[in-house]
């Protein structure tokens, strides 16, 4: 069973759709064309939360649904926990 | 498709509510409307917060949201009541344009006590006779639908906007009209509503208020975050207004936008998909929509925002499946099962289309049925 989505290939992070806790094996699925992804979570990821599937270097822009959704100052690894910590918008 | 009932009004247009509305021009004249609603069972007071000293577009919004509302659809007659006889007098002579009966009552002069009076006793006549008009048989092109979602959150862009989305594109194949809005939150796909515009001219138009808009914002020079995306936003896992944005872009479908409307105008295009100028808060947002004709309105939330309007029923759904739980009064359609992936969009799509019909043919959407009756005016900037 899934525990994450993800919008497009090419996105560096996915969605959890259940809580997922640090360590934990989950498998994510591509909502455009229904392949999966297995990675270990290396933080606790609520769900609606979202979790990295690629690194991203710092300063890097972070894509969903294709598009960059912001940066990442200092950069993150797969199956790091993503949200205001670690990312940050390029508009205001 | 089960037959939609609806109610044809004089001018034609089509509503799917009967309410008799006893609309203040003004803030001071809320007390006579409550007076008058209070009286008379069955008709609505719509009680706000300006209509005083406004001037130039301020208060040129400020009527055409007055006139607006009066002149939607679903409502059938209206009580008019302000403290002086001439901005009355615009808004009940904007109002009665429709067709529809209109009275304006001014308190000057005479006081609270005898407008209520002869307010009352028109109230009283009109809601007699709204009582004896009947729904006929109407077609889904007739209708208004407006979108905008609300605390959202990552499951708003996964399952209920493409949800919204799938209508969306029903209704605007069938010849229906859509308007979505919701200016500062298109940021970061901005683009992505500028290239579906229509024509070169109405690209011209969105971005020249996308910009005025976003400069308004930087002017204040504050961080946003915590505003736009809202607490609840981060709450539900939204980092910044791209991501929100995106999220919210997706419930626009994909049809070409074929009209760019100043808030709370009157689309002028025929049917199709429109854009609305409007603030991203709720109830500013569709009391705008509502007074530009929206019969229906559709809203996505993920956190479990719990908005209603007073004359435009509004159907929420989430796919959030602990906010379906948890707050399970005030959602009507729980496409939740999208995140699971035990349903696809059209299935989704078909359970919000199925219920979309039943709030036209009369069902009472959840906020309906908790007497959630928002109803707030846009202001500008301030008044003289």
């Amino acid at each position: 069973m899934h525990k994450f989505l993800i919008h497009k290939q090419g996105d560096h992070v996915g969605v959890a759709v259940a809580d997922i806790q640090e360590g934990e094996h989950v498998v994510g699925v591509f909502m455009d064309d229904d392949f999966t992804i297995e990675i270990t979570a290396r933080g606790n990821v609520p769900l609606g939360h979202k979790i990295a599937i690629a690194d991203v270097e710092a300063k890097g822009h972070v894509i969903e649904y294709g598009l960059p959704i912001g940066y990442a100052p200092e950069g993150f690894r797969v199956g790091d926990y993503v949200h205001t910590h670690n990312i940050k918008t390029l508009r205001w | 498709m089960s037959q939609l009932l609806g109610y044809r009004r004089e001018n034609g247009k089509v509503g799917i509510r009967n309410h008799v509305i006893i609309l203040p021009v003004d803030d001071i004249s809320n007390a006579a409307c409550e007076a008058v609603a209070s009286h008379i069972p069955g008709t609505l007071a719509l009680p706000h917060s300006y209509g005083r000293l406004q001037y130039g577009k301020d208060l040129d919004l400020h009527f055409r949201t007055m006139i607006g509302t009066g002149a939607n659809p679903n409502v059938a007659a209206a009580v008019v009541i302000g403290i002086e006889p001439n901005w009355t007098k615009i808004v009940a002579d904007g109002i009665a344009k429709t067709g529809k009966p209109v009275a304006a009552f001014s308190i000057e002069g005479q006081g609270d006590l005898e407008t209520v009076r002869q307010a009352s006793r028109k109230a009283m006549e009109f809601v007699q006779w709204a009582s004896e008009l009947q729904r006929v048989p109407i077609e889904l092109h007739e209708l208004t639908v407006s979108i905008k979602c609300g605390e959202s959150d990552t499951t708003t862009g996964l399952g209920s906007c493409p949800t919204v989305a799938q209508v969306v594109d029903r209704l605007v194949d069938a010849g229906a009209t859509v308007f979505f809005g919701e200016t500062s939150e298109l940021t970061g796909g901005e683009h992505l509503i500028a290239d579906r515009c229509a024509t070169p001219e109405l690209r011209q138009k969105f971005m020249a208020m996308y910009d005025d808009y976003i400069a308004e914002i930087k002017n204040q020079g504050v961080d946003l975050l915590g505003s736009q995306p809202t607490q609840g936003n981060i709450a539900g896992g939204l980092s910044t207004i791209e991501e929100k944005a995106l999220g919210n872009i997706e419930k626009t479908g994909t049809k070409p936008i074929i009209g760019v409307l100043d808030p709370a105008e009157t689309p002028q295009n025929g049917p199709g998909l429109y854009f609305m100028d409007t603030s991203s808060a709720a109830a500013e947002c569709i009391t705008l929509m509502a007074a530009g004709g929206a019969v229906l309105h559709l809203f996505p939330t993920g956190q479990g925002n719990i908005i209603g309007n007073p004359i435009e029923p509004v159907i929420k759904l989430t796919a959030n499946p602990k906010t379906a739980a948890t707050m399970s009064e005030h959602i009507d359609v729980d496409v939740s099962g999208l995140l699971s992936r035990e349903i696809n969009l059209k299935a989704a799509g078909d359970m919000l289309m199925d219920y979309l019909c039943r709030v036209v043919n009369g069902r009472l959407t959840a906020a309906e049925a908790l007497g959630h009756r928002e109803f707030v005016m846009t202001k500008l900037y301030r008044s003289a």
